[in-house]
């Protein structure tokens, strides 16, 4: 079982709490219903909303990255829109000292670069409303505004100077030192708008690559998610698929524990579990009939035998009453008790072979109790004792010393035995030998009892046959086939196993195993 | 009246015995009883008898060996099988055998001194069982 991820790992059966309770009992129709309501009381949290759910968190998370992506974009262009417009305000400036070059060299007019310092001033009244942000907040603005200013004004007075002396203004001292006033303030805004460019210039780069970083890191992470997503759903689609497969597989094996449930929600796969368990209880009670049937068939076999046991009691007091009515006069009072005597111990006898027969036949209601194989054996042995001397075979019950006791259904385990022994009976001939034997299993929580005999055997190729239902290689009317089939089913049921070895012409031994006291989950299954 | 007929009866079962013999005897018979077929096997190989009673299923040995061994030593001998119901077929085959007749548990004591008589009859001999008619009407 991969266990992955605490929301769909989902432990097999537990096998040791159910131990605990293991107050037995084969009836078990409020075990399924109860295991019905628990399967459906938890919340419900569907395959399908989980697909939902990580698709909605992908689109979520796909529309976020959408959006910072635009905002990032969106910063680049007004960045690149603020280059434009220090770039028109630089060259506007550049122009208007250009002009208030010639002016001083060559006494040209000034009013070319009034117009440029115009122009540039109007461009940066307009645009650096909208960048203001940009220009680091108003005292820069305001600073800038003001060196504009005051350039302008010097301009400005030259300007009105030259339009009084007309001419030579140029080489006037007046007019030299407004001259290196404005070759500062031109440098220094000219210097201002050049630092604003190289500044934004990085900031472009700066955000450029902050975008590229959302671009890589905002893919990595869908890449995460998506894998994540994924693999949350497949494992939680593929570890419950295989918890399936193997409750078919123990199905199939004849184990008939219902399935309860593990998680703490419900999902598409409850309504399977749901269905395993009414597949459970139908293919149980199916079973069920099954056994019924071959016990009836097995009781059939029985009483031909226990009516001829019966003939011996029966023919002893038939003949002394007969005589007791027939010397009633001449006989003494002595004789006559004796008589009688013999009689009584008769009765008691017929009674005895009889309820040996009633005790297999009746269907009661079976219970799980503490019980000795030995002992088991023994009484089923006592059972088929005319079967077992009719056909002149000999057995022999090997049961070790103090031999461990295991929980069991009497009646259903004897049936089992019965089966076994039949088959022995059926496949050996006169003068054969039985063996039973009792020992510890393999490992010491077990025990084993083989039944062997020497007959026949098996042929390899129906080997793995005989524990089928219906397969039989006994003429028709007397054999069934579902004597080992049941025997299978019922061992299963009680946590054992059952393994035939055989070689044609000498023989076959069937071993059953059991777990010694504890079998998996006693209360959670049905006969 | 003739001599009266040697009878040996065979049967594991106590009881068959015990009440067997008294009631052959009243018909003017020899009975030896044996419940162990070892035993009235070795007698049998001893003493000529006119009619085996034996049961045909015994744990050590079963009726018809016995039947075998009687034939064998005498073949003049009536052999009469006792069988449980579920045995008729082995019935069969012991009177294919030579058995003279069977009789099926459960019996009554008459039923059996009926096939004696028969079996005397048989051999040449009588069994008057009309008197112990007369006397059980009494
Ligand atoms: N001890 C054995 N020796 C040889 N063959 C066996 C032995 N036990 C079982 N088989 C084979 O397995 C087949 C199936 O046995 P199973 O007990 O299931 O049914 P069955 O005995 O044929 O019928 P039923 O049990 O109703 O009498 C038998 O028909 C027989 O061929
Ligand atoms: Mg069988």
């Amino acid at each position: 079982m991969p266990k992955t991820g605490p929301v769909i790992s989902e432990a097999l059966e537990n096998e040791n709490d159910s131990r605990e309770t293991s107050k037995a009992g084969y009836e078990h129709m409020g075990d399924i219903r109860k295991a019905q309501k628990e399967l459906l009381s938890r919340r419900h949290f569907s395959v399908k909303n989980q697909i939902y759910l990580g698709n909605s968190l992908l689109f979520l998370a796909a529309m976020i990255m959408v959006i910072v992506l635009i905002i990032n974009n969106d910063r680049v262009n007004n960045r690149l829109k603020f280059l434009e417009f220090v770039d028109d305000f630089s060259s506007e400036i550049l122009q208007a000292r250009r002009y208030e070059k010639n002016f001083f060299l060559y006494g040209t007019n000034l009013n070319d670069a009034i117009e440029n310092i115009h122009l540039a001033e109007s461009i940066f009244i307009t645009e650096s409303e909208q960048f203001s942000e940009l220009l680091k907040g108003q005292r820069d603005r305001q600073k800038i505004f003001a060196k504009i200013g005051v350039y302008k004004s010097l301009l400005q007075q030259l300007y009105q100077h030259e339009q009084q002396e007309k001419k030579g203004l140029h080489t006037t001292p007046f007019a030299k030192k407004i001259g290196l006033k404005l070759r500062d303030y031109g440098k220094d805004i000219l210097a201002t708008s050049n630092a604003m460019i190289n500044i934004e210039k990085k900031a472009i780069e700066k955000t450029l690559s902050h975008s590229r970083y959302i671009h890589i890191s905002s893919f990595l992470a869908l890449l995460a998610f998506l894998l994540i997503n994924t693999s949350l759903l497949v494992s939680r689609i593929y570890s419950t698929l295989n918890r399936y497969a193997t409750y078919a597989r123990r199905i199939a094996a004849g184990d008939f524990r219902l399935i309860y449930p593990r998680r703490k929600f419900r999902d598409e796969f409850t309504d399977l579990a749901v269905a395993f368990n009414e597949m459970i209880k139908e293919i149980d009670t199916r079973e069920n009939i099954l056994i019924q049937t071959h016990k009836m068939k097995a009781v059939g076999t029985l009483t031909s035998g226990i009516a001829h046991e019966l003939n011996n009691p029966l023919n002893n007091i038939m003949l002394t009453a007969h005589m007791i009515l027939e010397d009633y006069h001449d006989l003494s009072d002595e004789e006559r008790i004796d008589m009688l005597k013999d009689v009584a111990v008769e009765t008691d006898r017929s009674k005895k072979i009889i309820r040996n027969l009633l005790d297999f036949a009746r269907e009661s209601k079976s219970t799980m109790e503490s019980l000795d194989l030995s002992k088991l054996v023994a009484d089923t042995l006592h059972l088929l004792e005319n079967q077992i001397r009719f056909s002149g075979i000999g057995v022999d019950l090997q049961f070790m010393e103090n031999f461990p006791k295991i929980n069991g259904d009497v009646q259903k385990l004897q049936q089992v035995f019965v089966n076994l022994l039949l088959n022995a009976i059926d496949a050996s001939t006169k003068g054969n030998k039985i063996q039973v034997i009792g020992r510890l299993g393999d490992t010491s929580e077990s025990v084993k009892v083989s039944v062997i005999d020497h007959g026949q055997g098996i042929p390899k190729q129906i080997q793995s046959s005989i524990f089928d239902p219906f397969f039989t290689t006994k003429v028709k009317g007397q054999g069934t086939g579902l004597g080992l089939s049941v025997s299978h089913g019922i061992i299963a049921k009680h946590g054992g196993s059952i393994k035939v070895e055989s070689e044609e012409g000498s023989g076959s031994c069937f071993t059953i195993t059991f777990p010694i006291i504890n079998f998996p989950g006693i209360n959670t299954f049905t006969f | 009246m003739s001599n009266p007929l040697e009878i040996l009866l065979l049967d594991d079962e106590a009881i068959v015995g015990k009440r067997l013999k008294p009631a052959i005897e009243k018909i003017n018979c020899n009975v030896e009883v044996f419940q162990d077929p070892q035993l009235a096997v070795e007698r049998i190989n001893e003493k000529e008898f006119d009619i085996v009673v034996t049961d045909i299923y015994m744990d050590d040995m079963d009726g018809m060996q016995v039947l075998d061994i009687v034939l064998k030593k005498s073949s003049r001998t009536k052999v009469i099988m006792i069988t449980g119901y579920a045995m008729i077929s082995l019935a069969r085959d012991a009177m294919e055998k030579g058995a003279f007749d069977f009789i099926a548990k459960p019996f009554k004591p008459d039923e059996l001194r009926v096939v004696i008589a028969k079996a005397a009859k048989a051999l040449g001999s009588s069994v008057d069982l009309n008197t112990l008619l007369k006397k059980q009407e009494r």
